[in-house]
């Protein structure tokens, strides 16, 4: 298991929010910083209770699948029997089969 | 061809007066232009009409229909008006996003859905009001106003399908496009009392909608009934290999899906998510028990259903949300930070101060909610819950952090990655609407409608019209 003890994201005041703005390349007025201060704690507080308590091991969140390769032509043979690396003249590709690329939000069946 | 024109139909009354010569495209979409010009200027649901282009799209759409034979012009959108959503790209119509950021882009190419419709014979009315980049909430400091609830222009659409809503409840189109990413299809529809539908991700193409946050972001129908949604949804549902995200299922004919009966559906009632997680109206509560007997004497067999807190769902949707709606704007965020409305900048900047480790938490944590989610609908066709705590509240009322500060029932069905519709499911004592919510399992879209539809039927809500 892993993450459980992770501690949780600080309410930060107003200067070290002006740090991590600063960091951000972002230039705000006094209005303005005060109105990200108020959203920043609430984002804050959402992200200190959100459970940690996953393991190493399961970690399907950011998985995804390429699609399949498209066909390889055989080798082509010559006379005597003997494989060529030169390939047969190309075929038309098949087109990608995208419907087996999800991005992490789309998995919609269930892990057992 | 017959030219008069009723003054409220729903999509699926248009399109059978159509196919049945009894109604002219031309004569429908001239009324309804006539009757934007007259009421919009209360709503605001548009920010741009079409007129000279929605008209020569009739006129090609009646010709079409006069060409063809009896009841065989082939689609059911011919010479339907409807109206997208301000982030749907329109080739060679401004597409805005409701933000000065937009004010001059005009799309080369429509978005998939659009060309969808289109390709199908539905005429644009023109481009629709949204919260700026469909987030936020209504804001004074745009070039347009927000839109207004047309039971009450007092009271807040919802969003961020702000005009789409109210176009739709107004009866300004006879059905709109809106995107939902964390309840913008749904809230609307509550509130303004008509239908939409969030579908299962992956079933209706998101390219050319300009992005939220892609994680939870999809594109979807609103419209007065669930029939009529469903309608939109036979033209809109298909794989796109151009969307990512998007699945090649086998298709289905929504419409022709909606129609058996309920009986013996197992119905769940999420009940303590408006008894304790949102804690609903008296209004509402009644409305959700009414909503349960009805679903008995339709047949269905129902019980109580359990769900991980809404607030769990929340937290998930709040921080992808936040994270990947910065990443979207940050380039344009420092440079023109002050173009962008204040709702629209409190809701996003916040992202910038998020970790990557907590955005991956967050996306962590989803598949967990996803798996439990799935969970129920061993035991349930569908769950029923109510997307809001009480009707439309006043536009006055709405505070610019609200995203933050109160947990949306409707988040639940984005983070789930679960089709979700809502429909008017009642009146308050005054007379405003109060939204239904009905979630299926992944790939259950056609089960949602089928039950919203039967629900209108048994219910008589679809009688009832704002007084404009």
């Amino acid at each position: 298991m892993a993450g459980s003890s992770v501690p949780p994201v600080s309410l930060a005041s107003p200067a070290e929010i002006q740090s991590l703005v600063t960091r951000a390349g972002l230039m705000l007025n006094p209005g303005q910083m005060a109105d990200l201060v108020l959203a920043w704690r609430q984002v804050a507080a959402l992200i200190a209770e959100m459970p940690r308590d996953r393991g190493f091991e399961d970690d399907m969140a950011l998985a995804f699948r390429l699609p399949p390769p498209a066909p390889t032509p055989p080798p082509t043979l010559l006379p005597h029997g003997e494989a060529t690396d030169n390939p047969a003249p190309p075929r038309k590709r098949a087109p990608p089969k995208t419907a087996a690329v999800r991005t992490a939000g789309t998995r919609t069946t269930p892990r057992s | 061809m017959k030219s008069n024109v009723r003054p409220f139909l729903s999509l699926a009354d248009a399109a059978r007066l159509i196919g049945s010569r009894q109604l002219s495209p031309v004569e429908l979409t001239r009324a309804l232009l006539k009757r934007i010009e007259t009421i919009d200027p209360k709503v605001n649901a548009f920010l741009l009409v079409t007129g000279q282009r929605a008209m020569a799209a009739a006129r090609a759409a009646e010709k079409t229909l006069m060409a063809s034979r009896a009841t065989d012009h082939g689609s059911k959108l011919l010479g339907i008006p409807l109206a997208f959503k301000d982030i749907y790209e329109t080739a060679g119509v401004r597409t805005t996003a409701h933000s000065r950021i937009l004010i001059d882009n005009v799309p080369k190419r429509d978005a998939e859905t659009v060309r969808r419709l289109r390709e199908a014979g539905a005429v644009m009315l023109g481009k629709l009001a949204t919260h700026e980049f469909a987030i936020g909430g209504p804001a004074t400091d745009l070039p347009w106003p927000p839109a207004r609830n047309p039971w009450d222009l007092r009271r807040f659409t919802g969003g961020s399908s702000s005009g789409s809503g109210a176009a739709v409840a107004a009866g300004l189109a006879l059905g709109a496009l809106g995107s939902d990413t964390g309840g913008s299809i749904r809230l609307p529809a509550a509130y303004c009392g008509i239908a939409g539908l969030k579908p299962t991700p992956g079933l209706v193409s998101r390219r050319g909608v300009i992005p939220l946050a892609p994680s939870l972001d999809t594109a979807g129908p609103m419209a007065w009934t669930a029939e009529d949604c469903a309608i939109l949804m036979d033209v809109l549902a298909g794989h796109d290999p151009a969307d990512p995200a998007s699945v090649a299922v086998p298709p289905t004919e929504f419409a022709r899906a909606i129609e058996p009966s309920l009986k013996g559906l197992r119905v769940g009632m999420l009940r303590r998510f408006y008894e304790e997680d949102v804690p609903a109206s008296p209004a509402t509560l009644k409305m959700m028990a009414n909503a349960a007997r009805v679903f008995k004497d339709l047949g269905c067999i129902v019980r109580d259903a359990v769900l991980p807190p809404v607030r769990d769902y929340n937290g998930v949707g709040r921080i992808i949300i936040s994270a990947e709606a910065y990443a979207m704007h940050e380039a344009t965020l420092k440079t023109r930070l002050s173009d962008y409305s204040r709702v629209f900048r409190i809701r996003v900047l916040a992202g910038a101060l998020i970790r990557a480790a907590d955005y991956i938490a967050a996306q962590r944590r989803r598949t967990d909610l996803i798996a439990a989610t799935a969970e129920p609908f061993r035991k349930f066709d569908v769950l029923v819950c109510a997307p809001t705590a009480d009707a439309a509240p006043l536009l006055s009322e709405q505070r610019p952090d609200e995203g933050f500060s109160r947990p949306f029932v409707t988040t639940v069905a984005n983070v789930a990655a679960v089709p979700s519709l809502v429909v008017c499911g009642g009146f308050t004592d005054t007379g405003l609407p109060l939204g239904l919510e009905i979630m299926g399992p992944a790939w259950g879209d056609a089960t949602v409608l089928r039950v919203g539809h039967h629900y209108e039927q048994a219910t008589g809500t679809r009688d009832r019209r704002p007084q404009l």
